[in-house]
């Protein structure tokens, strides 16, 4: 107990002070958390500020965040090649830099990153381990990362998984992402180490496989994105599989946009209460969000600054409006190659002014995201349409198709949204039907249908990356 | 060779200082119990006691009786009046609330300080003061025994602690004696850590560490095995905590004239707690986390999400 606090406080100073924090005081702070529910079954008084940090109290957050934006900031002018000229170029006084004034900044594409990676690597710290992003897409970008940041960000995600018990002695995860997602792997395979827990990295393997780790290999909470999960809800229907024969207690799918019809599917398919839908991305890794039972994502202000910016004008985005998230990873969680002001093009829509009412309340949050920016679609008429308006319309269809494919584009002329779907999408309903169907759902569009064997081409997904095994057959499930 | 004259017999001095320390123990044992059994302390998001935070407490009580003899007698006050708010604050607070808190502990401890500057020059007086002294330090030794049983500290832990604390005694009363300067010292001042009783010319009186140590050592094997346990415990604090504490001079002819020698009494109840607490290992096995003896409670109780070894049977509740 009294080392506990010795630690805690070693932490909390760290974090005050932006220097760069203990990962072997913070997995010790794990194990201190695991003592603690063995003991009690329980945390103690004020669990729920330790787990969300100083940011969840709103009168602190300001100064904060200016602080923290200062600290990275001035460490990347003198570190970072890239930012050390892009502050230079926009003349920021980083000494008095704060939210305001982040806007004098220019934000940080996607192709800054892949065509000279090499600048945006920190000078003072040797490289470790690359990860790359998926490319879905996509050329993809390639991100170094630090021994520090490899060590740190479990020890992060260990603990805040214990303390929210995500996570715990006697779980056994099971991760099926593409095995080329480096840090995707990785960060739960340390985490798991740190808790005591089980690992199963299976990457994305024809869904029997993984079925058979989830039956037969107990797994109790499963990693995996909203197209493989289609798959294996598809799968287990198929074998006849339902809620009694999982163990799962948390099922976890992020990464693309996950529908209401497929999570409930999901949910009841596999017995879990909810699918959790989080956000995160390579290039902005650590920050990350949390989606609520209200649907709203929560951004964690710990560890970086997340603005909502609007698309046209590149001001903070309206309530009720569109935006693209725009994140700073703050120093001391990022430190090999960081980015300031990177725009993922990952767009979400603002709140409505007033007061949350969820469980996260305390913590800001947008719309779930709504797609990447460039398949947004331009209706005559200024009303934008967005991939997860088509992805919940097309998947809600009776016939089921998950994952969602089509390729949609608005015609000319008309004005109408033209959407491509495969036969096996309406199969049984008709088009007639299924335009119905889309104008209930606010749609209007006009159909083309192809065959199933054209279906992976109208949109790639991340399940779309299969790994071969030689004990099954590759197979496609729910194209 | 001057003959020793006692004031009262020897025998009639060990008889009522046994009484005395039956009474303190038995007030704040019970006290301790009560307010387990009843009151659940606020205790921090994470932590838990653990073997070295043993070692931390018995470096702290080693180091203390030298800083208490180096400071000047006001700031050694100061920081006993601190020590004793804060302990009093984690434990009754919450019960009282901050106003009615903040009041009882204002009346006690200004009683405290003005009692030992001015009712000290009869028996009576001298009672008085003992009293309140001695209401102190068993609402701080019950608070206290709390925040660590409650905080997660084991019959394992108190039962090394108790060996250490035998150590410490024996060095420290007998080969080193700071513990009996310190007392002579401060004997007057407020806030000192003894509950006692004048009776004739004699002050009788047993240490807030004994009492504390005695406390733990009862509660702690309640909620490991439960209330026979307890009884074991309390039998270990009678005979090696009271009788053997109070007769061991009357005994072995340890006394002087003034009746002041220090008894180690850690020395004879130390290695007795931590032998009656290898026996109930190995008579009742594993110790009951506080969310086994909450959930063998019922209602309140939150079941351990952890998975661990089997859960023992409460020997009693």
């Amino acid at each position: 107990m009294f080392e506990t606090g010795v630690r805690q406080f070693r932490m909390a100073w760290s974090m005050v002070q932006g220097r760069r924090l203990n990962p072997g005081n913070i997995a010790r702070l794990v194990d201190d958390a695991l003592a603690t529910l063995a003991e009690f079954g329980e945390l103690g008084t004020d669990a729920d500020e330790l787990v969300e940090g100083p940011m969840a109290n709103s009168a602190d957050r300001a100064e904060i965040v200016n602080n923290s934006l200062r600290r990275t900031a001035r460490r990347l002018a003198a570190q970072s090649p890239f930012y050390a000229r892009r502050f230079t170029s926009a003349d920021a006084d980083l000494a008095k830099l704060d939210v305001a004034g982040l806007r004098t900044i220019p934000v940080t594409v996607r192709a800054d990153l892949i065509e000279r990676p090499e600048d945006f690597r920190c000078t003072d710290v040797p490289a470790y381990l690359a990860t790359r992003t998926t490319g879905t897409t996509g050329r993809p970008a390639e991100v170094w990362l630090s021994r520090y940041e490899m060590e740190l960000w479990p020890a992060i995600g260990a603990l805040a998984s214990v303390l929210r018990r995500e996570l715990l002695p006697g779980d056994v995860m099971q991760v099926n992402l593409s095995s080329r997602s480096t840090m995707a792997v990785h960060l739960p395979a340390a985490g798991c180490r740190m808790i005591g827990a089980g690992y199963r990295p299976l990457g994305i393997v024809p869904p029997e496989a993984a079925l058979d780790g989830l039956v037969e290999g107990g797994a109790t909470v499963l990693l995996t994105v909203p197209s493989y999960l289609a798959e294996l809800v598809t799968a287990a229907r198929r074998f006849g599989l339902g809620a009694g024969d999982f163990r799962l207690r948390r099922l976890v799918a992020g990464g693309e946009v996950l529908s209401g019809s497929l999570a409930r599917a999901a949910a009841r398919t596999f017995g879990v209460p909810v699918i959790e839908d989080p956000y995160s991305a390579t290039e902005i890794v650590p920050v990350s969000a949390r989606a609520c039972r209200q649907g709203h994502l929560h951004h964690d202000l710990n560890v970086g600054l997340t603005e909502l910016v609007d698309l046209d004008t590149g001001e903070p985005a309206a309530p009720g409006a569109l935006g693209t998230l725009v994140i700073t990873p703050y120093f001391p969680y990022r430190d090999c190659m960081p980015v300031f002001r990177y725009d993922t093009r990952d767009v979400a829509r603002r709140l409505p002014e007033g007061q949350l009412r969820c469980e996260l309340a305390a913590i800001p949050a947008t719309s779930h995201i709504e797609g990447k920016a460039n398949q947004l679609l331009q209706i005559p008429g200024g009303e934008i349409v967005t991939p997860r308006q088509l992805v919940e319309a097309i998947e809600a269809l009776p016939s089921e198709p998950w994952p969602a494919r089509y390729r949609a584009c608005v015609a000319e002329g008309t004005g109408r949204i033209r959407l491509t779907l495969p036969a096996s999408a309406i199969a049984g309903y008709g088009e007639a039907e299924t335009r119905r169907h889309f104008a209930a759902a606010g749609l209007d569009t006009d159909l083309d249908i192809v065959g199933d064997d054209q279906a992976a081409a109208l949109r790639h997904t991340r399940s779309d990356l299969h790994e071969t095994t030689f004990a099954s057959q590759h197979a496609f499930v729910g194209a | 060779m001057p003959t020793l004259i006692f004031p009262i017999p020897r025998w009639e001095s060990s008889l009522t200082l046994f009484c005395l320390i039956m009474a303190a123990a038995i007030v704040v044992c019970a006290g301790a119990l009560a307010y387990f059994r009843h009151v659940r302390i606020e205790r921090p998001p994470v932590g838990t006691f653990n073997g070295r935070d043993i070692v931390i407490l018995l470096i702290a009580i080693g180091i203390l009786p030298f800083v208490y003899g180096w400071l000047p007698d006001t700031v050694v006050t100061c920081l006993l009046a601190v020590t004793f708010s804060s302990a009093l604050y984690i434990g009754y607070q919450h019960l009282l609330g901050s106003l009615w808190f903040w009041v009882a502990a204002g009346l006690l401890f200004g009683f405290n300080i003005w009692s030992s500057n001015h009712v000290m020059g009869t028996i009576a007086g001298w009672q008085l003061w003992y009293a309140e002294q001695s209401i102190l330090v068993a609402l701080g030794a019950i608070a206290v025994c709390n925040l660590y049983v409650q905080g997660g500290m084991k019959l394992r832990h108190v039962g090394w602690l108790a060996l250490g604390l035998a150590c410490y005694d024996i060095i420290f009363a007998s080969y080193y004696p700071l513990t009996g300067e310190l007392l002579a010292r401060y004997i007057t001042h407020p806030f000192i850590p003894v509950m006692g009783m004048r009776f004739g010319e004699v002050d009788y009186v047993v240490g807030l560490g004994d009492l504390l140590v005695y406390s733990l050592f009862f509660v702690a094997c309640y909620k490991a095995y439960g209330k026979r346990a307890a009884a074991i415990a309390a039998c270990v604090i009678t005979v090696m905590g009271g009788f053997a504490t109070a007769f061991l001079p009357f005994l072995f002819n340890l006394e002087n004239a003034n009746l002041d020698t220090l008894v180690p009494a850690q020395s004879l109840f130390g290695p007795a707690a931590f032998l009656t607490y290898l026996w109930m290992k190995r008579h009742y096995g594993r110790e009951r986390t506080m969310a086994e003896y909450l959930a063998s409670r019922g209602g309140e109780a939150v079941a351990p999400r952890v998975e661990q070894v089997a859960a023992p049977e409460p020997v009693s509740t």
